[in-house]
């Protein structure tokens, strides 16, 4: 079944992209399936090995010469092809489409750090990590409720994470009861919860639930949970904010207000694939012009999903 | 959850026995009972202070990975699906070699008819470890976990 854009979502969508060409091509990309991409889990397995076994059976690509982990699988599979290989039932590779790769590359984790995914579940991201931390340092992947917990769970035990410690809490309390006792990380990643409008190419229903004032609620909450996890940010750490989404209510309004609010400086991010830099103006607001150093990925610039990353350095501890 | 550290002496000889078993003569981890017979390990940095520290502030609901289950025999330990990927440059004993036809029967969840000394075994096919089974001298009854099977199409 096919479904269409609401007509606040159609106007809004409108007024964020330059031109009716360029919503064109969104409103007709969004409306056919996502590249398969998986991302080899280093943990168990190495790239090349991963490759050569893979394209024994499929016709593959490395297609960013940076990220060997990240494999393209060009051939048409059949369905529940992906998940029964013996090579995912191994936990060699996790389905992870490129969008959702960006937060972390942006994170930059290296083994030995201290990192908290205050929003992990269902874990692709944090695996992730795991997998960039070779098992080193530790990582604290938290989240809310218990079923969430099970597949982060099951998601880490597969990905064969061994440095991590899962943690069930609300994340604003989580960071309010670390901070208190002084427990400080390197690096944060807040992939936030959003109103998921980059995700409409794998999951269509996105478009008959969307509803503006949704909209308004994530920003609240997104607004409380990175006031929070700057908290317990040491100095000079890195806090990375992603959304699933292209409101700018949920992107660069958040990034807008931390810089009114807090000791933080905007990092310019390099990735690997296009991105456009986030906006200075929407409505009747207008962001602080650093705003423009967070990248914006729509799905038609790169055949992916869309999504939205930031990066920020505190610039000193807050009490 | 509780957090339960396991001793060092309890430790060295939870090696002493994977040492006979499979091999195994190193668990670079901090080793803690996760249930009554679950034995998960950490690699972290955190030291058992830290970590019991962090206990009550947090709700923790797991730490590192899960590592082994220790059998109605205490001395008894079968190593979980993703440790074998973890330790797989150390094992090497107990090791059974299956053909593609019984690994397909084998990531179904299917146990296997095969002639081996009872005991427990660690399953192998085309150099990738593929599970644990446990022989009653005729049938490797098969361990592999319900939900890391091949799914009916």
């Amino acid at each position: 079944m096919r479904y269409e854009m609401k007509p606040k979502h159609e106007q809004r969508m409108k007024a964020l992209l330059p031109d009716s060409q360029d919503f064109q091509k969104y409103n007709e990309i969004i409306h056919t399936s996502p590249k398969n991409f998986i991302r080899c889990n280093t943990l168990k397995i190495s790239t090349d090995e991963l490759f050569k076994q893979l394209s024994e059976k499929w016709k593959m690509s490395q297609p960013f010469p940076g990220h060997p982990e990240i494999m393209l699988i060009e051939s048409q599979l059949g369905p529940g092809e992906l998940g029964n290989s013996i090579e995912h039932i191994l936990g060699y590779y996790y389905v992870q489409e490129i969008s959702s790769m960006l937060s972390v590359i942006a994170l930059a984790p290296e083994p030995g750090d201290y990192i908290l995914d205050m929003c992990a579940s269902p874990g692709s991201k944090t695996t992730q990590i795991a997998a960039k931390m070779e098992n080193k340092g530790t990582l604290i992947a938290n989240d809310l409720k218990m079923d969430r917990i099970r597949i982060l769970s099951a998601n880490l035990e597969k990905a064969g994470a061994s440095n991590t410690i899962i943690t069930r809490n609300d994340a604003v309390q989580l960071c309010l009861n670390l901070a208190k006792k002084n427990i400080k990380f390197d690096k944060i990643l807040l992939d936030a919860p959003c109103s998921g409008e980059g995700t409409i190419r794998s999951s269509p229903k996105t478009l008959l639930m969307w509803n503006e004032n949704m909209i308004y609620k994530f920003s609240r909450i997104q607004k409380k949970l990175i006031s929070t996890a700057l908290k317990c940010l040491k100095a000079g750490g890195t806090l990375v904010y992603s959304t699933c989404t292209h409101a700018p209510e949920e992107d660069e309004e958040i990034i807008d207000y931390v810089l009114s609010n807090f000791p933080v400086k905007v990092e310019q991010i390099k990735l690997p694939i296009q991105c456009r830099p986030g906006i200075t103006k929407w409505e009747k607001s207008s962001f602080n012009p650093e705003v423009q150093k967070t990248c914006r990925i729509y799905p038609q610039d790169n055949d992916s999903e869309g999504f939205f990353v930031s990066k920020i350095t505190l610039l000193e501890e807050i009490q | 959850m509780t957090v339960n550290f396991i001793r060092s002496s309890e430790k060295r000889r939870i090696i002493e026995q994977l040492t006979n078993m499979y091999g195994i003569e190193e668990l670079p981890f901090l080793l803690l009972w996760w249930g009554k017979e679950r034995i998960r390990g950490y690699s972290g940095h955190l030291s058992k202070e830290e970590i019991m520290q962090l206990s009550q502030l947090v709700n923790i609901e797991g730490v590192g990975m899960y590592l082994l289950k220790q059998e109605d025999a205490e001395s008894d330990f079968r190593l979980s699906f993703d440790s074998l990927h973890i330790l797989k440059d150390q094992i090497s004993k107990s090791i059974i070699t299956l053909n593609k036809e019984q690994m397909e029967q084998w990531l179904r969840g299917k146990d296997i008819q095969m002639q081996h000394e009872k005991g427990a075994y660690i399953i192998r096919y085309d150099g990738m470890f593929i599970g644990t089974a446990k022989s009653n001298g005729i049938v490797l009854f098969n361990y592999v976990p319900k939900d890391r099977r091949i799914r009916r199409q």
